[in-house]
């Protein structure tokens, strides 16, 4: 059987000036089969439109998990959801994509929102839509036959109205913004990057005050590729050379982190290790290369910022990534394991190093286990499949 | 005359990153860039010991950004009496 395809997905809001809450909501439901992921933009701003935008996503993505029909969905939204008491209606704009794994198709839904955006070779490619009437409202599909590597983009109507009567009279039109994206694109760009670039654009159009809710949501067809880590050595040094055989036996790519872990995997490969002494960043020591290995870093103070990479990452109005240009053995880590990993395996040694139990030093070291679980946690939220081995 | 310095987790906090931007200054101060060659090293077994270094066979461990210079006089006029 052909492998499954793997659909990634990441998005960023803007909130409006002085608002506490998005009044815009993605929601996404990964599926045996399928991948949902639903755009609401509430009617209004603040608490009222997340209400909206909430009840309107949760409700859409729920019921399409549970087999029910786009009809279904949008018949209970217009009948549930609350009616505004100044304007009497009860609106929430709305993007659906229904994206299938082992075939590549997307379903596309459209209401209201800016048209989605889809990039294939990094070009935008225009689609069919078919227009449907339900509950009065008129929805727009498109039956789309997916291709690794193409991009879509869902998006707010912040978007196109990012700086209206100040920086631009007309606001940042779909046409700029379709140029502006696929100027941007390059073919190993993650669905969050993505998202983040063009939020960015908005955020500067808007002054960094911006006057709508913006969102801007990718979902991006791939296939798997699995990246895996090592770091520790193991409790019973008898086992080193059991570990490496299986470690180096998982296909994709190798990170090794830790200095007596690089020197045993370099004692089982055969390969010297060849640590760099220059710092990128002084807070985190040089990584080191050995022949046959991806990546080699130190361990964890490494990891420790890689976990706090992936915090920011992971947090939807964070749009700074430093990382994915550094070259820090950190922000190499989180490369690879954030943007090209879709499938991740952990390798956590449990040998306590003494020399990390020392209360003296400025940071506890002997957290290793503690950064592993968050981590894995941390890319789970990122929808990567992980898997913590223990020895 | 070849220097590794540990880089490992423990000499990191203890402040290889300053005794190695120290290290770097006075090779290139005294010329000696062609007969120093500096290098980092990941671990040498010593974590207990504060920073430590490899002078070509030599181990020294509690070396600190503060005494690196005498470390460093120390081994080369050993190498190169007057």
């Amino acid at each position: 059987m052909m492998e499954k395809l793997y659909m990634e997905s990441g998005w960023l809001s803007l909130n409006k000036m002085g608002e506490e809450l998005c009044g815009d909501r993605v929601e996404c439901i990964n599926l045996e089969n399928c991948y949902l992921m639903v755009l609401a933009d509430g009617l209004g701003s603040g608490v009222k439109a997340n209400i909206l935008s909430t009840l309107t996503s949760k409700i859409i993505s729920t019921m399409l998990a549970n087999d029910m029909t786009i009809e279904e969905c949008v018949e209970t939204i217009a009948n549930t959801l609350p009616v505004c008491s100044q304007r009497q209606v009860a609106y929430s704009t709305f993007t659906i994509l229904q994206a299938f794994k082992t075939t590549g198709e997307v379903i596309i839904t459209q209401f209201d929102n800016p048209q989605v955006i889809i990039l294939r070779d990094g070009k935008s490619i225009p689609y069919p839509m078919e227009e449907r009437v339900i509950a009065g409202k008129k929805i727009q599909i498109t039956h789309f036959q997916g291709q690794v590597g193409d991009l879509l983009l869902m998006m707010s109507d912040g978007t196109i109205h990012a700086g209206v009567g100040t920086v631009l009279n007309f606001g940042w039109q779909l046409p700029e913004i379709i140029e502006y994206a696929q100027r941007k694109y390059k073919p190993d760009l993650s669905a969050r990057s993505m998202a983040g670039i063009i939020c960015d654009a908005c955020r500067d159009l808007y002054m960094d005050m911006p006057g709508d809710d913006t969102t801007v949501a990718a979902l991006r067809i791939r296939r798997h590729r699995e990246v895996n880590l090592m770091i520790g050595p193991p409790v019973d040094p008898a086992q080193d050379e059991e570990i490496c055989r299986d470690f180096f036996a998982l296909p994709g790519k190798h990170i090794v982190c830790g200095g007596t872990t690089s020197t045993l995997v370099s004692r089982y490969l055969g390969q010297p290790v060849n640590p760099s002494i220059d710092y990128i960043d002084p807070k985190i020591p040089p990584i080191a290369f050995i022949k046959g290995v991806d990546l080699v870093t130190e361990g964890v103070i490494t990891l420790g910022r890689v976990v706090e990479l992936a915090q920011k990452f992971v947090s939807s109005q964070d749009t700074d990534t430093p990382w994915r240009t550094s070259k820090d053995g950190a922000s190499l880590i989180a490369r690879l394991l954030f943007e090209e990993a879709t499938k991740v395996e952990l390798y956590v040694g449990r040998a306590i190093n003494p020399a990390h139990q020392n209360p003296n030093l400025p940071l506890n070291l002997s957290l290793k286990l503690r950064l592993m679980e968050d981590l894995a946690a941390l890319l789970e939220k990122m929808d990567k499949r992980v898997s913590l081995r223990y020895y | 005359m070849k220097i590794y310095v540990c880089i490992g987790s423990s000499c990191h906090l203890k402040g290889s990153y300053d005794i190695i931007a120290v290290l770097k200054k006075l090779v290139s101060d005294r010329g000696l860039e062609k007969e120093v060659s500096l290098n980092a090293s990941f671990c040498l077994g010593h974590c207990m010991d504060g920073v430590t270094i490899k002078i070509d066979d030599q181990l020294i461990t509690g070396v600190t950004p503060q005494n690196i210079t005498e470390i460093f006089d120390r081994a080369w006029a050993e190498r190169h009496p007057a």
